[in-house]
């Protein structure tokens, strides 16, 4: 295996490499049907959570008089048991779930990076006992634990929810990081740096992490997918206390109290935040095999 | 669990099995004391509250204080140490305490209730799902350069990461109100009187094809993708190739591969039921099954803590136990792991 050179000079003369990289990695999100169409979705799902909101009034309308109508100009996604627009709770709805996610991504990539390289690189009982954290991190089943949590913690917020959703989710990500830091523990560049006396945290932070970073991205994508199915599965549970809509509270409000599950008409209205859902992390898992042969050349075809 | 640190591959089986099973033990008393303590923290301190309740209504402190004992399973007004040793020494007693929500009854009497439910439904999902799942990935890695083969691939890629809430909910819209085929709802017809008949017996498997069709398709992709990969790599081993060599028949050959392809399918398993125990929150509640998720989910709403922390309990035990026994029955059927 050719050995990723940690600290090779960036050719900062070279500007015409520079182009050809940059456009090499352009070519990585768009150069595949596939990614091209996922790098498409994951752009119009962020516009939606930025912009969607500010684009309906707070309180959508209802409409008695057009209780599951069928998709029109009007109503591109039908209208639910009161007669309010599906597209536009669809489109308010995303905030809170990509908000959440992001901030889950967040926690998890800090909390398993640093569990990881620490115990990768510090081996013995620092190691021994971060591992068995990660067991019981690991095996305890995170759903149930969130449902209990509920009862003592209000996240009902973004920002909470994606903490809570982030520090019970990084048992995977500490993992492959800590598999991945003791085999580099042992490489011939680490062995150099600590040879030349550079203190540890250094190691770790500027030999080791960059050559972490390809094998993060599948496992953070994959905690994120899961937070994503986590913090909607709450909702649609109905657990959290509603705050603002989001899609985890449109389907409990569609199976738990509309009945929609036995309303034939009604094939819209429940099967669009499943379907958002679907496509949102459908998109993410293709782009993170992008995000793999953006930090590892090793990987590209091309 | 992990696998990881050499030297726990040179103890012999027995000893392995026992540390496995210390470790597992001692995670469920890390869990047991994680929600002791929970319980402690609530906001409005339930314990406090319910000991309070009694005063008000009259009790004597001491009649106040066996009441809330009886209920929680540990002893208000002590000192917290001598509460938590109270409660570890009726927790292995299976003495989960009273429910609140259903006065007076035990909430092991709840569980025993709710759990065959459960234990019935992921059961049924899991051995279909193994079924199903594990066949399709000896196809799709047989045949992984024809069509066929990467059909199966990719519907395995695409339902390994549905979650199950999703599979409920389009299943049930499916099958009961598009094309109406399956009842939905409840376990069984509420109009047959509960028996050993004929329609009774029909109803309740009607009533569950649909949720044990969640289970197994959700549990779908992991089988198939891990079989797939697993096929493979024993394929391309060199003593399958000295068997053809050999002249062996076809057969035998296929069950060198099964045999060895077999062995990472324990981990999945192990996974799967935790999986499946995780799900039953989502699949009990759309289906209306009165099992352990569903009990889980009720005791949440209606803040009944007793009965709360006695199921979180029984769940996270069976997923604890579960990977301790995929984790000493891997050890003991790949003897590779033993020796190093």
């Amino acid at each position: 295996v050719a050995q990723t050179a940690p600290a090779a000079p960036p050719g900062r003369a070279g500007t015409d490499g520079d182009r050809r990289r940059i456009r090499g990695r352009w070519r990585l999100l768009l150069g595949r049907p596939g990614r091209a169409a996922a790098s498409g979705v994951a752009v119009l799902f962020a516009l939606m959570a930025i912009a969607g909101p500010c684009l309906y009034p707070p309180n959508l309308p209802i409409d008695p008089n057009n209780i599951y109508a069928a998709p029109s100009l009007t109503h591109p996604l039908g209208t639910d048991f009161e007669g309010t627009d599906v597209l536009a709770l669809v489109v308010t709805g995303s905030r809170y779930v990509l908000a959440s996610a992001a901030v889950a991504a967040a926690v998890t990539a800090v909390t398993g990076l640093a569990v990881g390289l620490a115990a990768g690189y510090a081996g013995g009982p620092p190691d021994a006992f971060l591992m068995r954290l990660t067991d019981v991190v690991l095996t305890i089943p995170g759903f149930p634990l969130l449902l209990v949590l509920s009862t003592i913690w209000d996240f009902g917020s973004p920002a909470e929810m994606g903490l809570v959703l982030g520090l019970t989710g990084w048992g995977g990500l500490a993992r492959a990081v800590r598999s991945q830091t003791l085999s580099l523990r042992e490489r011939g560049f680490v062995e150099a740096a600590r040879g030349l006396g550079v203190p540890g945290r250094r190691i770790v932070a500027v030999e080791i992490l960059p050559n972490v970073a390809p094998y993060i991205a599948m496992n953070l994508m994959l905690s994120v997918t899961g937070a994503i199915y986590a913090e909607v599965g709450l909702f649609f549970l109905g657990v959290v206390p509603f705050r603002a809509n989001n899609w985890g509270v449109m389907l409990n409000i569609a199976v738990f109290s509309a009945n929609a599950v036995t309303s034939p008409q009604a094939v819209t209205y429940l099967l669009a935040p499943l379907v958002c859902i679907l496509l949102l992390t459908l998109a993410l898992t293709t782009l993170s095999g992008a995000a793999d042969e953006w930090f590892n050349p090793r990987l590209r075809d091309l | 669990m992990d696998m990881c640190g050499p030297d726990n591959r040179r103890l012999p089986l027995v000893r392995l099995a026992g540390v496995r099973l210390l470790t597992g033990f001692a995670m469920i008393w890390l869990v047991a004391s994680g929600t002791f303590f929970l319980v402690r923290l609530m906001p409005g301190d339930p314990v406090a509250d319910q000991y309070h309740t009694d005063l008000v209504n009259g009790m004597t402190p001491a009649q106040a204080r066996a009441a809330t004992a009886l209920l929680y399973g540990f002893v208000p007004r002590q000192p917290l140490p001598r509460q938590y040793v109270h409660y570890l020494w009726q927790l292995g007693h299976l003495n989960l305490g009273q429910s609140v929500s259903y006065e007076g009854v035990p909430v092991a009497h709840i569980i025993a209730a709710a759990a065959p439910w459960t234990i019935i439904l992921v059961l049924s999902g899991v051995l279909v799902s193994f079924a199903v799942g594990a066949s399709a990935g000896v196809l799709a890695a047989v045949r992984r350069s024809r069509p066929s083969g990467v059909l199966l691939t990719i519907s395995g890629g695409l339902l390994y990461g549905i979650p199950q809430f999703m599979i409920a909910i389009l299943l049930a819209y499916l099958f009961t109100t598009l094309w109406a085929v399956l009842p939905f709802g409840a376990p069984y017809d509420v109009t047959l009187a509960p028996g050993w008949n004929g329609p009774f017996a029909w109803s309740v498997i009607t009533h569950a094809i649909l949720p044990i069709a969640a289970y197994a398709l959700s549990g779908y992709g992991g089988w198939l993708l891990t079989m797939k990969s697993s096929v493979i790599s024993v394929l391309g081993d060199d003593f399958i190739l000295a068997a053809e060599l050999r002249g062996m028949r076809p057969l035998t050959v296929a069950r060198y591969v099964a045999r060895n392809a077999m062995l990472p399918l324990l981990t999945v398993l192990a996974l799967s039921i935790g999986f499946m125990f995780s799900g039953s929150i989502f699949i009990e509640a759309v289906f209306d099954y009165p099992g352990l998720g569903y009990s889980l989910l009720n005791s949440v709403g209606k803040r009944d803590y007793p009965l709360m922390t006695g199921t979180f309990l029984v769940i996270t035990v069976a997923v604890i136990l579960a990977n301790v026994l995929a984790d000493v029955a891997y050890q003991f059927v790949d003897p590779r792991l033993r020796r190093s």
